[in-house]
């Protein structure tokens, strides 16, 4: 994400410049996303500390502030102080604290820069706290007031102005997609071949990550090859293709709503059925289970990962497979927003299989694996990225002893800090995504 | 005198219940988000794993890497149950045999062990301390005295004023600090399971599916 005007002083001045009516607006803000369930959460932490050792922050740096019970606390200290009668009459006695600027700026730091709302503390809670959830709406609260790290906001705000998180123009779209159309048919050896755009009635919508057509162009004509080999009848959009969403990493609801409302809306304009999203764990997450709420809309099964419909097509036997063209060790990174956040565990698994002759597990994996510390916007916050790289440091370790010469990951988030893990810790590995694995095992038949 | 401290303890009793009610109602005021989202899992077997496997060790890995702590904190509470099932034995004077007496005093004695380690742990280690406040502390000290007083009060005579009014203090401090998660673990450790089962993350299923 670009970062250049990220400035750290920048935003402790802005947080300085803050009055009391701004206060009252993020207290307002939190107040407005706190339900029963986020007041329970918070009536619940009975501080024994034993989601720390869960936290890919705190277990690389043992810095107290990155235990998840002390990011909590933080948002407590307010709730107790503006919600609960205890914490205003006592405030000393249950930590309760007014906000205060110096408390926004603990904030900052904790909540968007020791977190990357992977959710692995909560699975480790011995209460079920949905932390995240709470650093979210705390973000969101923030949000309301401008005080977000600047890369993360202006990852939004050119994702609302502009159609994608890019800022790619319609018009160099269109021209990828030309030139990527003629990549796959050379590939499969089909001048007939397509990658369709806004094709009415098409079964699926198939979205992207912008990051594919800027820095990952394969990744798209691997897909292609996919649906090609599968004869699906698909479509891109031309206009509404980002399947991102940084709306759920700044906790701006509204962002986030208009964002997914773009995708389904296309969907359903295009006469599409289904709504796949390309390998992005957030993006799944935003998407499939968030959007509903954000959007008061009921939907959820015509929205699926492309990993689903893989799945689908191997079980159909609807593509053929020959796991001897990926010979190497590959091994695979479940992301958080995908598999523990998102329940899309065993799909990814069932592919590799089908594909790679020898595919090892991490330890730990599915919903229980670490975080890469790519995920929860970190990113693009580069005024945290030292802690992101130091936080990934378990997950080096975890590739490390594997012995994997490839990493496939179904997520580009988690393949942009792999990409940095590899380069910093010298890992000496190649990252694909899953589909990318799929096209190159494909057999196309002529 | 003793009159007054049994209509102290029921009064606390109530003032407790009363207040824990009073909380609920106040979580509930916050209104509740509807759930839009299409389900993948069943929540009920989320539910149930929330509160069967996903509390044991071979699935958590912070209970694992933190046996000594998890399994203090499960026979410190089981200690305080004991105590509160002790004082209305005390209470209304009712009899039982020697062997529910003597299993009392294992749990009260091994639960105010466990709770006093729970208490260092908290003072010594620094990370302890940096998610602690004062309430952490009040409500270990108050309930270590309530269980402390329990034993003494069946080893002993001449104990049950004490112990009466420590279960006073103990009943008023309940809804006031961290003592009222006793109320709220259950719902939080219900949302977990309606959460993570209704996304088909738990109980784990080790197969693809179609939705």
């Amino acid at each position: 994400m670009p970062e250049k005007s990220l400035n750290k002083d920048e935003l402790l001045e802005k947080i300085d410049s803050l009055s009391s009516q701004d206060h009252e607006k993020i207290l307002l803000t939190f107040k407005h996303s706190l339900t029963s369930e986020y007041a329970a959460f918070l009536n619940t932490c009975a501080h024994c500390g034993l989601c720390a050792d869960s936290c890919h922050y705190y277990l690389t740096d043992k810095d107290p502030k990155s235990s998840p019970a002390y990011k909590l606390k933080q948002i407590s200290k307010v709730f107790n102080s503006s919600f609960d009668l205890v914490g205003k009459r006592f405030p000393a006695l249950v930590g309760a604290e007014k906000l205060s600027n110096k408390l926004i700026k603990e904030w900052v730091d904790t909540l968007f820069g020791r977190c990357s709302l992977c959710g692995r503390c909560t699975i480790n809670c011995t209460m079920g706290i949905n932390i995240p959830y709470l650093i979210r709406a705390a973000r969101g609260a923030l949000a309301s007031v401008g005080i977000v790290p600047l890369g993360l906001q202006s990852t939004v705000n050119t994702a609302v102005n502009k159609g994608n998180n890019m800022g790619i123009l319609k018009e160099d779209w269109l021209e990828t997609v030309e030139w990527l159309e003629e990549e796959l048919q050379q590939d499969v050896q089909n001048p007939e071949a397509k990658l369709p755009l806004d094709k009415l009635g098409a079964r699926i919508l198939y979205t992207i990550n912008p990051r594919e057509a800027m820095f990952f162009p394969l990744s798209i004509t691997a897909a292609g090859k996919v649906f090609y080999a599968a004869k699906e009848s698909w479509t891109f959009s031309s206009e509404n293709y980002d399947v991102t969403n940084y709306g759920l990493y700044n906790g701006d609801d509204e962002a986030a709503g208009l964002l997914s409302s773009r995708l389904i809306d296309t969907m359903h304009a295009l006469d599409c059925r289904e709504l796949i999203l390309a390998e992005c764990g957030h993006g799944y997450n935003s998407n499939r289970w968030e959007a509903p709420e954000w959007l008061n809309r009921n939907y959820g099964n015509e929205v699926k990962s492309i990993l689903q419909l893989i799945a689908g097509y191997i079980r159909d036997d609807r593509i053929k497979l020959d796991p001897s063209k990926n010979s190497e060790v590959v091994t695979l990174h479940d992301p958080c927003n995908l598999v523990r956040l998102g329940g899309l565990v065993e799909e990814q698994r069932f592919i590799l299989r089908h594909c790679v002759d020898n595919f090892v597990e991490m330890t730990p994996n599915r919903e229980k694996n670490y975080c890469c510390g790519g995920g929860g916007g970190q990113l693009s916050k580069t005024r945290f990225s030292e802690r992101r790289i130091q936080a990934g440091r378990l997950k080096a370790e975890q590739i490390k002893a594997t012995g994997a010469k490839i990493v496939a990951t179904p997520c580009h988030n988690c393949i942009d800090q792999l990409m940095e893990l590899n380069k910093h810790y010298k890992l000496d590995i190649e990252i694909k995504t899953v589909t990318e694995i799929v096209a190159d095992a494909l057999i196309i038949s002529a | 005198m003793t009159a007054f401290l049994y209509y102290g303890v029921i009064f606390s009793f109530f003032f407790c219940l009363l207040a824990l009610l009073g909380l609920t109602l106040r979580t509930f005021s916050f209104g509740n988000k509807k759930v839009r989202a299409a389900f993948r899992g069943d929540w009920k077997k989320g539910v149930v794993y929330a509160f069967g496997a996903g509390m044991m060790p071979w699935e958590k890995e912070s209970v694992r890497q933190h046996l000594v702590t998890y399994f203090s904190g499960f026979i410190y509470h089981f200690g305080i149950f004991a105590g509160i099932f002790y004082l209305f034995l005390s209470l209304w004077a009712f009899s039982v045999p020697i062997l529910i007496f003597k299993l009392i005093q294992i749990l009260l004695l091994s639960g105010l062990v466990c709770g006093l380690g729970l208490l260092i742990k908290r003072s010594v280690y620094s990370s302890m301390r940096h998610i602690s406040c004062p309430d952490d502390f009040v409500a270990n000290i108050l309930v270590d005295g309530f269980v402390f007083l329990a034993l003494l009060d069946i080893l002993f005579v001449g104990i049950q004023a004490y112990f009466w009014g420590m279960a006073i203090i103990l009943f008023l401090y309940i809804p006031v600090g961290k003592i009222r998660h006793c109320l709220f673990f259950f719902y939080s450790r219900t949302l977990f399971g309606v959460f993570f089962g209704r996304r088909g993350v738990y109980p784990k299923e080790r197969k693809t599916s179609r939705v």
